[in-house]
Parts: structure tokens; C-alpha cells; sequence
């Protein structure tokens, strides 16, 4: 029978353009994890890192570099890669090594810095992520995939730019009120339909930025921590699916497989009921993204999730809040980040810590991760002790 | 102490390296039958949907119809002389699916889901498309 794990600290630098190295950012959010969580670093028993573009800073196998500044160099480490959804992987291993009881506590370190090069080069970063003889060496880039899933929702269910546009609006306007956000600045619809067409038919505002970031977590075993001086996350499910990797060979496009394969088990792992859930973190590297992964994991029918978005239903104050963080579209998608800043933001609602972005209710929350095109996606589930 | 036999597995019939250079090089382009049905046009040593070993290899006829596409100002690394260009997924006749790119389609209204393409070998990267039939030239 695994251990009930929580997360009990949780920390994130400021998403946008770092100064600093990643291994420096990603030492400083872990360092602060740990203290949140009541902990010092000797507690931890097993460093897993996210880190899928280290080699665009000249540097890999960064695990050591961390525990060697957090001054715990004996603590083994690893890097774990599943390209946008790396730290929501380490946390599953991270969760896997907890519950299963080989480790009381366990460090989880997301962190990425591509800011240093232009932008022609991280897009091609960015496209190996995919794949790259079948899918970028014929002229896909990433906007461009998340655009033929947006094409063929169109076609099929005839969703209009306008119902993309409010998933941009609204997060924007959730990051606005997020200080760890790339973009703190709202913005309108005219201001998403005027902006140019990047791979049709979405826009600039359909697409998230090239962030630097770096987020942290401590995983421990909830039977050795009884008095945790925060409201820990209890880890209800820790579930990751696949599928085939190239969308052109997927029978469907209009969703991800992996994402409905992960958020089944999820479910069925945590015992709840869609209907239970209070707010959530999903994957929106683009705005057709969020309603693909709405209607994947069975909170809309299929070609309704745009619509319920537009009605203001996914919005802070909505009836089932959908990245109240601002999500990747606002708050930044530093790749390998991105799952850890996820749970960081749940971790602040649980909290009480997220201000005027506080949802009203903060129970039980999940969070939805793909990795590329949903080659790969993970799913947590978060209650209250 | 002699090595433990092991069962048979075959390796695929060619490399990813070759197959790009059939149709990049020796107007080639190789789509790959499952006893289940699956064809597809993507490198693999068995089949994705029902994992059997021994797929059939057949030439593609590199003719089908669009099932899905995007044209794109923002051009991948490889195509950064090329952009507006369309990316473009293709229902082959054959069956099975394959992804290319279409250099003449440079606005949405040029191309429309349900539109025939074929594949026309090209001495730069990538399966190229252009449209085929009466849509032609549109």
C-alpha cells in the first residue's frame, strides 16, 4: 500500500528573462521550497531535476550542480525529460519514490533559461521536441502543430477565433494579479484579434512566450512530517499517459489521447469526481490548447469548452476557475518550469497566499501537463489533509 | 557458456536516414501496412496501434486529401527563406496519414480542408505537397 505524500513546500522565481543561470535560480526556488516546507536540506533523500534545454546554457546533468550549492552533495539526482511536461514527470518519479517508500522526502527543481538566444533558435530548440525528421523537417514548428488542432476544432465544431481570444483575455488577466507571471498586464479582445497571425489560424496572443523560470517542491511522506507548518497538498493522484507521438498518425485531432488516458487514471486513482474539483492548472502553451485539454479530460463535451470560457465560466470567479495562475499563456512556459509552477500555484491557493487571484474555493485542484504535442501528459490531483 | 538464444526481431527495412533520402533523392515515398489496417508513413519497427511485427512496405502513391492545416509567417529553422508556407496533414489514398508542407500556399484562402494534394519530389527539405486536381492552381 503506497504512503500517503504531500507536497510541502513549493517555491517560483518571477517567469520572464533571468539574469542569472539556471542552475543559480533553480538552487535559489529549491533553497526556498525547502524552507517553506519546515525542512533543511539534509532531509532531502533524492533530487529530481527538469531541465529538457540545459545544453542551450552549455551545461547538463545539473542535479549535482544543485545539491552542491543547497549543500547536500552526497544526495543522489537525476534529469528527467518529457519535454514541456519534464517537472511534471519528476514530481510523478518524485511521488513514485515517496509513496513507495524508498525516500521520506524528495526535492523537485523545474528550471529553464533560453532568453540568451534569438528566437530563430529557440524555435528550433523547441522543434526537437517533436518529431523532428517526420514532423519539423517537413516545416512544423510548435505554433504550427497547435494550429492544424485548431484548424480541424474549427472545422469540426465550428469554434471562432473569439472563443480562442477569451482564453487569452482571461489569462492574462489571471496573470495581471500574478507576481511570479512573464505578462502582468491585462488585455482586450480587439487587442487579441488585432495582433498578427503567427501559423493560422492563430495569433500572437494564442501563444504562450519564451519564458525563463524555475519552480520547486518538496515531496514528503506525510507519516514522517505529522506537524507541517503549511497546508500541504495531498497527493491524490499522480498519473502519466502517452500516445502516438506523431499527430499525423493519431486517429483524432481535435484531442490529445494522452491527456484523456492521464486524467481517467487520475480520477480513478484519486477517487473524485470531476464535479468535486474547485480550480485547475492545464496545459495552454496555446489557447487552443486549454480547450482541448477541458474537453479531453471530460470537464466540457467536445467543441463546448470555448463556449463555456466566452460565458466567463473558467474565470476566477467562474464556476470552475481554469488557471487562475494566468497559465503558460501569461504567466510564461519556461518548459521545464512549467508542471512544477503549476502545482507552486495550487500550493499558494491551498495557502491562502495567492491574493487578489485567491479562488473562492480551494479543496481539491488538479493539474494537467503535455509534453510536445501530447506524446506525453501527466495529471495531478490535490485535497486537503 | 554459450549467449542464450534470443527470438527474432527483426530491425526495420531501413533507416530513417534512407527513407528521407527515397523521397529527397530517388523520387521515393515509402508508407508502411499493419495487418490491422494502420498505414503510415512514419519510421518504426512494429505497429503503433496493434504493436505487430513484419510490416508491409509499399511505394506511396503520395496522393490524398487535407485533412487539417496551417500556413505559417513564423517558418521552422530549415525553411526560414520560405515563409508564408502552409504545413499541412494528408489523408494518403493508400490510407494512413503523413505530414508536408506546401511552399505555394501562402494565404489561408489559398487552401481548404478536403482539398487534393500530391506530393512532388523536391530538391529542397522535407515531403513537399502542391494541390492536385481541379482545385489546382486556385
Amino acid at each position: 500500500m503506497p504512503r500517503e505524500a504531500w507536497v510541502l513546500g513549493a517555491a517560483s522565481n518571477r517567469f520572464g528573462k533571468m539574469k542569472e543561470t539556471g542552475r543559480e535560480a533553480a538552487s535559489r526556488v529549491a533553497l526556498e521550497a525547502i524552507q517553506m516546507a519546515g525542512l533543511e536540506p539534509k532531509d532531502i533523500g533524492y533530487t529530481f531535476v527538469a531541465n529538457a534545454f540545459g545544453l542551450a546554457e552549455r551545461q547538463a546533468h545539473v542535479g549535482p550542480l544543485i545539491n552542491t550549492a543547497l549543500g547536500i552533495p552526497e544526495v543522489p539526482s537525476c534529469t528527467i525529460e518529457s519535454a514541456c511536461s519534464s517537472s511534471s514527470a519528476a514530481l510523478h518519479e518524485a511521488f513514485v519514490h515517496v509513496a513507495g517508500g524508498f525516500h521520506d522526502a524528495a526535492l523537485v527543481v523545474g528550471v529553464e533559461k533560453l532568453s540568451h538566444l534569438d528566437t530563430l533558435t529557440a524555435t528550433s530548440y523547441f522543434a526537437i521536441g517533436a518529431d523532428y525528421p517526420f514532423e519539423s523537417h517537413n516545416g512544423a514548428t510548435f505554433p504550427g502543430l497547435y494550429a492544424t488542432i485548431a484548424n480541424a476544432h474549427m472545422r469540426r465544431y465550428g469554434t471562432p477565433p473569439e472563443q480562442l481570444g477569451s482564453v487569452a483575455v482571461k489569462n492574462h488577466a489571471n496573470a495581471a494579479l500574478n507576481p511570479h507571471a512573464h505578462f502582468q498586464k491585462p488585455i482586450t479582445m480587439d487587442t487579441y484579434l488585432n495582433s498578427p497571425v503567427i501559423a493560422s489560424p492563430l495569433r500572437l496572443y494564442d501563444c504562450c512566450p519564451f519564458s525563463d523560470g524555475a519552480a520547486a517542491l518538496v515531496v514528503v511522506a506525510a507519516e514522517k512530517f505529522p506537524n507541517p507548518r503549511t497546508v500541504p497538498l495531498v497527493i491524490r493522484a499522480s498519473t502519466r499517459a502517452g500516445s502516438i507521438a506523431d499527430m499525423h498518425d493519431r486517429p483524432e485531432l481535435t484531442g490529445l489521447p494522452a491527456s484523456q488516458r492521464a486524467a481517467e487514471a487520475a480520477f480513478r486513482q484519486a477517487k473524485v469526481d470531476r464535479s468535486q474539483v474547485d480550480f485547475m492548472e492545464v496545459h495552454d502553451c496555446f489557447t487552443i490548447a486549454e480547450l482541448v485539454a477541458l474537453e479531453d479530460m471530460g470537464f466540457y463535451p467536445r467543441g463546448e469548452a470555448g463556449r463555456a470560457t466566452a460565458d466567463g465560466l473558467t474565470a476566477r470567479d467562474g464556476k470552475l476557475p481554469v488557471n487562475p495562475s494566468g497559465g503558460l499563456k501569461a504567466k510564461g512556459h519556461p518548459v521545464s518550469a512549467t508542471g512544477a509552477s503549476q502545482v507552486v500555484e495550487i500550493f499558494e491557493q491551498f495557502n491562502g497566499m495567492a491574493g487578489r487571484r485567491q479562488v473562492p474555493k480551494a479543496n481539491v485542484a488538479l493539474a494537467h501537463n503535455v509534453g510536445a504535442t501530447g506524446s506525453s501528459a501527466s495529471v495531478h490531483i490535490f485535497g486537503r489533509r | 557458456m554459450t549467449a542464450p538464444e534470443l527470438p527474432t526481431e527483426p530491425s526495420a527495412a531501413h533507416t530513417i536516414g534512407e527513407y528521407q533520402h527515397g523521397y529527397e533523392e530517388e523520387s521515393r515515398l515509402r508508407g508502411f501496412r499493419s495487418g490491422c489496417g494502420f498505414v503510415t508513413a512514419t519510421w518504426g519497427l512494429r505497429c503503433p496501434r496493434c504493436g505487430q511485427l513484419d510490416l508491409e512496405e509499399f511505394a506511396l502513391s503520395g496522393k490524398g486529401h487535407v485533412v487539417a492545416f496551417t500556413v505559417q509567417t513564423v517558418p521552422a529553422d530549415e525553411f526560414v527563406n520560405d515563409a508564408p508556407y502552409a504545413y499541412v496533414l494528408v489523408e494518403l489514398e493508400e490510407g494512413g496519414r503523413i505530414s508536408g508542407w506546401m511552399p505555394a500556399i501562402r494565404a489561408v484562402t489559398d487552401l481548404a480542408i478536403g482539398d487534393r494534394v500530391r506530393w512532388v519530389p523536391s530538391y529542397k527539405p522535407g515531403v513537399q505537397f502542391e494541390k492536385d486536381g481541379a482545385g489546382a492552381g486556385r
